[in-house]
């Protein structure tokens, strides 16, 4: 049986999020990096060099002033390089021009951008519901400024790919799967899945395009993956969006879908639907056009999808879409819809999706319906695999409450005090939502907690 | 010989002692990196008891006089002619003027007073000596405690994550001073729990790029930020140490990002240490104090592996105490002697069917042993805590009273499987008791090695019993000595002789006393009743002879048959087991492991384990890391903490951590997802989870499409076990082993298993598991692969013409009367 139930936690994130199992639900992950540090290579104007003994200072947009060195003033790219003394440790930042208010330069100030008398920065507001929160201009020229400096991390990550790997990287690889040669096969099966690796993983793909500067068609899909990885791993959408725009991404691709998804996100949902509009879309496109509250949109490329041999997922995307926008009734019907059909194009990918739609629907059962009101009064016993082995808890509802909830077999060797604490902090909640584990042993708080949550779901009316 | 006199070479004494100690100033605790103890302590706190000794004889009222008097026996109730005094020393005098009168012996009446009747009901030996029975409890009751409370480790508890408070932003920075201003962004939509920010408290910052960044919570930049004030939503303070660049442009630059820091209560990188903690509190004496008292463990230890065992220093201040108490160990401190007298008092003392006399060829088989035990040990064959006295009662206590412990405070279930080894172990120790059925105490008059030691220590003694002419034959002395130490004419056999006082408690003359060894006072005159004993020299060369023969080959038998069936070192396809962080190469290890089983019992969930006869003899119980059953705590490093001899260094847990034990290797024909069978992840977990990160997903059996690319949600995520940073903890395999083999029942063994052997462990005699790891980094990191550092942009609009000066009035250009 597995963890199936962790599983099925995890697969809520895992839903709304394209990344492996994190648990930062995109919706709060907007946040904008605004400067980039280090050398960036192709500064032209070296303008000046001040003397030692000059002492320049730069005040920022948000009030913040920093006295120190400005070593570099680049016109064209409207930035400055600045050395400050922060916390005693010399640093060297790149600041643009519209995080800069004024800077006093060999003692003379001057006011770079004027601060706009209502006290709103433009770049403050994040919401991603609703209405757009930034012009399209202002999405663009963020895009432009933004996503095409190397990010903040950039500098001090080290690469960490093996040496044996093909840098030429061709379009197909040939022979067998080998993670050590392919670069593809290299960022699918080791990069994606571990994410120690997908800073360095980004940075080869960055050292790929400076190999495939000639060639057209590789520095195509160079910046695709670029895309894809800015996209899926690190939510930096504004280097997503960049990247994804220019290797000319088609949306009946998935990389299409996620640059109007990059634009949905960076704040002007127009530029997304106005992008998706009248064409052929990937089926990605129902999970984003539910994300966006669009469920009407998701629907009719669903329904598309439903009658070509792609059923199984659109039904699935389905699914998600209405289980996001709180529908779960209709959702567990669309997820019905892939078990009752059971058949794929083989009995892999049968199993798959159908595993897939029952974990969902168990997960809403017992998580997003899960309320202990609806409960028949009774005593409830269900399992769930721990550490070491199976543990069994036995849950008391009486008169709609949580009466009881008792650790009644394990095999547990370290459990600290999570046999008396988990159920404990279930009582306590009345529920199996949002229950902290007990320090140092998470696996066992959190099998208690699945099993706690079946057994309720036995009684569920 | 007067007072004054005595007094004069007290301070004598005490000056010399002192001018010693300020000679050496080397701490004796460093026991870590093996340095040398200063021996010049010992010599000096020997000097030190002695000038307390002399002083207080010389307050001593009785008219035999003596240089060092250690009678503490309770004299045996006598009438008292009026004006005789009670107690002529300085010790019974002060008691006797703290206790109240009426809890006293009346001297004139000989009516006992109610604590000579307590005492008696205790028992005779208690009334006779008290004190010896009271020290004898203690540490008893010490060795108990040390045992089953502070090798104990299932009381430690991990910290708390503590809370965290998100959304924060950079209200301002004061440049000069270093201090930063945060506030609490005003956005709504909260999710994480606030937590009350104190004045002076150290919180720790990140920003939500660090935590986005998929990077574990544990390895993302942190900055330790010490809080100076909190006042209304705004708090200040400065960062304890330098920042990481990153993270400090990005914190700098917080308020654009809309409340991107994260505040928490507790640094979320800081590794759990709870059980190294707990067991550091918890050892207010050392774990192994016992042990490292026997002297045996040491010597033995210290030929074996010919090198210098910290325990040495203890050893050598055990025997230097016992030149003045002449085998006061065997008399007060063995818990084992002690557990021996319990047994003659519950057990052995009821039954007489087989008891033999007290003269037989088995009375000096300690000696013979012990050269038998040192010539193995020459050889380098470490068998001395096989029969080592303090290392008996602690196998003892471990296999007969640890699983009850286990098994009523924790769960039955938890006590791992007995094999050959254990049962050999419990038997040893039975019989050990069950000698007691012979004579009490026979083990430890006749057989015990580590008493042998003490009894050639009493060579030097400087105290021993002595009886006066006033003895009146009476044999009382001769019925109640434990250790057949009184001959026939009722004088001394002083290698025997534990000072335990006994005889002096009953002997009605009060002839019996305690001191120095060259007291002629008084003296009984020798062989008076006349005694058939014959001294080991005169028992006959043969005998000896033939006995010290017999020790010498047994010796080299032993070493013998235990190398020929043993660890067979030089055969690289010889069993290697795993082995406990921190221990000292395999084949020092078996030389210095002395088999206490100590780290067995300090060790959480038994992940050590006694070997068997995996390496014959001569790995018996050692200990070895059973993965199947338990992983290797990161935050616990008590088994060095608890060894006694360093077979396992006694590491700090940062050490200990990346201490490679050994390798885990995946079997790929049996992992699940490297089979192809199911998904699974749990060893990746795991070690995650421990904070190693030492196995990574790779994907195996994907398909591809027409194009050659990998198709979404084809193949399994199998794990790949990075060699420079496993250190072979062993949880992956507990887990797998746990859920795939014993409760799915999917696979025979578990599929990743952590193996010992060449290149896959470190085992460093010296020096820092730390710097061997950086060393090994640095060498990795030339020869990783590295960018040049360019960064490449498509279709850069084309840059302005290059201009060599600007106007100093413009730098910036942004129009023609600014720079910018």
């Amino acid at each position: 049986m597995k963890t199936q139930l962790v599983e099925a936690q995890n697969n809520r994130s895992r839903q709304t999020d394209p990344r492996i199992a994190r648990c930062f639900p995109v919706e709060a992950a907007k946040y904008f990096h605004a400067s980039a540090i280090g050398s960036i290579v192709f500064l032209a104007f070296a303008l000046c060099v001040g003397t030692a003994f000059c002492q320049d200072s730069i005040e920022l947009m948000d009030g913040t002033k920093l006295t120190g060195q400005i070593i570099q003033i680049r016109k064209a790219d409207k930035e400055v390089d600045f050395n400050a003394s922060v916390n005693g440790q010399p640093t060297e930042s790149t600041y643009r021009y519209e995080q800069i208010h004024a800077a006093t330069y060999r003692g003379k100030r001057f006011v770079i951008t004027a601060k706009d008398s209502s006290g709103s920065s433009p770049e403050k507001k994040s919401t991603t519901d609703g209405r757009n929160t930034r012009t399209k201009a202002e999405v663009n020229e963020l895009i432009q400024t933004v996503g095409k400096t190397p990010p903040a991390w950039y500098e001090s990550t080290p690469l960490s790919h093996p040496k044996t790997l093909d840098l030429d990287w061709p379009l197909k690889a040939s022979g067998r799967w080998n993670e050590s040669k392919n670069v593809g096969q290299y960022i699918w099966g080791r990069v994606n899945p571990n994410p120690s690796r997908w800073r360095s993983g980004l940075k080869l793909v960055h050292e790929c395009t400076k190999l495939h500067q000639g060639n057209r068609t590789l520095l195509e899909r160079d910046m695709e993956m670029l895309g894809k990885l800015y996209f899926t791993l690190l939510q930096d959408y504004e280097r997503a969006a960049y990247w994804l725009e220019r290797s000319q991404a088609g949306l009946n691709t998935e990389a299409g879908i996620y640059l109007a998804s990059c634009y949905w996100r960076l704040g002007n949902r127009d530029m997304a639907l106005s992008l998706m509009r009248g064409k052929s879309l990937h089926i990605d496109a129902i999970k984003l056009l539910g994300d966006m509250g669009e469920l009407d949109g998701a629907l009719i490329v669903a329904r598309v999808y439903e009658k070509t041999s792609l059923a199984n997922e659109a039904w699935l995307n389905t699914g998600d879409a209405l289980r996001g926008a709180g529908r779960f009734d209709d959702a567990i019907r669309s997820y019905q819809k892939v078990i009752t059909r059971n058949k794929a194009r083989n009995e892999e990918y049968r199993k798959r999706y159908v595993g897939r739609a029952r974990d969902a629907i168990t997960a809403i059962n017992l998580f997003d319906k899960a309320d202990v009101s609806k409960v028949a009064d009774g005593t409830y016993i269900d399992s769930s695999t721990g550490y070491n082995g199976v543990i069994q808890v036995r849950v008391v509802v009486n008169d709609s409450k949580i009466e009881d909830v008792k650790v009644v077999k394990h095999r547990e060797k370290q459990f600290y005090a999570a046999l008396t604490d988990t159920p404990q902090q279930i009582i306590d909640s009345q529920g199996v939502q949002e229950i902290d584990g007990t320090s140092g042993a998470t696996i066992t708080s959190q099998a208690i907690i699945s099993a706690a949550a079946k057994a309720l779901a036995q009684g569920a009316r | 010989m007067r007072p004054i006199q005595q007094r004069g070479l007290a301070l004598a004494s005490l000056l010399f002692s002192l001018a010693l100690a300020a000679l050496t100033n080397q701490p004796i605790d460093q026991k870590v990196f093996g340095q040398l103890p200063g021996s010049a302590w010992v010599v000096a706190g020997f000097f030190a008891a002695v000038a307390a000794l002399l002083l207080f004889t010389s307050f001593d009222r009785r008219s035999q006089k003596a240089w060092l008097r250690l009678d503490w026996f309770m004299p045996a109730l006598r009438r008292r002619k009026t004006g005789e005094a009670v107690s002529h020393s300085l010790f019974g005098r002060i008691v006797r003027k703290l206790i109240p009168a009426g809890f006293q012996s009346n001297y004139s009446t000989k009516k006992r007073g109610p604590i000579r009747r307590l005492l008696r009901r205790f028992g005779l030996s208690w009334l006779a000596s008290p004190v010896r029975r009271i020290v004898q409890a203690i540490c008893l009751f010490t060795f108990l405690a040390l045992f089953f409370y502070t090798c104990w480790p299932y009381d430690a508890r991990p910290a708390s994550q503590g809370s965290t408070s998100d959304r924060w932003v950079l209200v301002n920075m004061d440049e000069p001073s270093g201090e930063f201003r945060f506030e609490r962004s005003s956005d709504t939509a909260t999710r994480s729990v606030a937590f009350e920010i104190a004045i002076g408290q150290t919180v720790y910052l990140t920003d939500k790029i660090s935590l986005d960044s998929g990077v574990q919570l544990d390895q993302i930049p942190i900055g330790s930020f010490q809080v100076s004030s909190n006042q209304s939503g705004q708090i200040a303070g400065t960062f304890v140490n330098a920042l990481d660049p990153v993270l400090q442009d990005s914190i700098i630059h917080s308020e654009s990002g809309g409340g991107s820091i994260t505040i928490f209560q507790r640094d979320p990188t800081a590794r759990p240490s709870h059980y190294a903690d707990n067991l550091a509190r918890k050892e207010r004496i050392p774990a192994e104090t016992f042990l490292i008292i026997d002297p045996l463990v040491s010597l033995s230890t210290a030929i074996a592996s010919r090198s210098w065992v910290w325990s040495l220093a203890c050893a050598a201040i055990i025997l230097f105490v016992c030149v003045l108490i002449p085998r006061g160990f065997c008399g007060y401190l063995c818990p084992l002697g002690t557990t021996i007298d319990l047994f003659d008092w519950a057990i052995g003392r009821r039954t007489k069917r087989f008891r033999v006399p007290d003269d037989g060829w088995w009375v000096h088989i300690k000696y013979y042993l012990l050269a038998g035990t040192l010539v193995a040990a020459g050889c380098g064959v470490l068998v001395s805590g096989f029969i080592s006295a303090v290392p008996v009662i602690t196998r003892g206590m471990l296999f007969l009273f640890a699983p009850l412990q286990t098994g009523t405070l924790r769960g039955w279930h938890l006590i791992p499987s007995f094999h050959l080894g254990h049962v050999l172990s419990i038997a040893l120790f039975l019989c050990v008791l069950g000698l007691g059925f012979l004579r009490p105490r026979f083990w430890c008059k006749y057989v015990c090695p580590s008493g042998a030691v003490f009894s050639l220590g009493n060579l030097f003694r400087v105290t021993e019993r002595k009886v006066e002419s006033s003895c009146i034959n009476c044999n009382k002395c001769v019925e109640i000595c434990p250790f057949d130490a009184i001959k026939p004419d009722f004088t001394t056999r002083t290698t025997d002789c534990t000072m335990c006082q006994s005889c002096g408690g009953v002997c009605p003359t009060h002839a019996i006393k305690f001191v120095e060894r060259w007291n002629v006072v008084e003296l009984k005159v020798e062989d008076e009743p006349p005694t058939q004993e014959t001294s080991l020299g005169r028992r006959g060369f043969l005998s000896l002879a033939a006995g010290s023969t017999a020790a010498a080959v047994g010796g080299l038998t032993v070493a013998a048959a235990t190398k020929s069936w043993g660890a067979d070192l030089s055969n690289p396809n010889a069993i290697r087991p795993v082995r406990p962080p921190g221990s000292v190469p395999e084949k020092e290890f078996l030389e210095m492991c002395i088999r206490c089983g100590e780290c067995f019992k300090a060790c959480p969930n038994d992940v050590l384990q006694p070997e068997g006869f995996q390496q014959g003899l001569e790995g018996l119980w050692s200990p070895i890391v059973v993965a199947d059953w338990a992983g290797c705590e990161s935050s616990c490093n008590a088994c060095g903490q608890v060894c006694p001899t360093g077979a396992i260094r006694a590491l700090p847990i940062e050490e200990k951590r990346v201490a490679r034990m050994g390798l885990a290797i995946v079997n790929e024909a049996t992992c699940l997802p490297a089979a192809g069978r199911e998904e699974c992840d749990l060893c990746v977990q795991e070690c995650n989870a421990a904070g190693y990160h030492a196995i990574e997903y790779t994907q195996v059996g994907v398909e591809l499409n027409e194009a050659g690319q990998p198709i979404e949600g084809t193949g399994l995520a199998a794990p790949l076990v990075m060699a420079d940073k496993c250190v072979g903890c062993g949880l992956c395999q507990t887990r797998c082993h746990a859920i795939n083999v014993k409760e799915k029942k999917l696979i025979a063994e578990s599929a990743i298993i952590v193996a010992a052997g060449q290149d896959r462990e470190d085992r460093l005699l010296t020096g820092s598991y730390l710097e061997l790891r950086q060393e090994e980094q640095a060498a990795a990191s030339d020869n990783a692969s590295t960018s040049d550092g360019g960064f490449f942009i498509p279709e850069t609009p084309p840059s302005q013409p290059e201009t060599t000066q600007e106007p100093d009035d413009d730098p910036f250009g942004v129009n023609d009367a600014s720079p910018f």
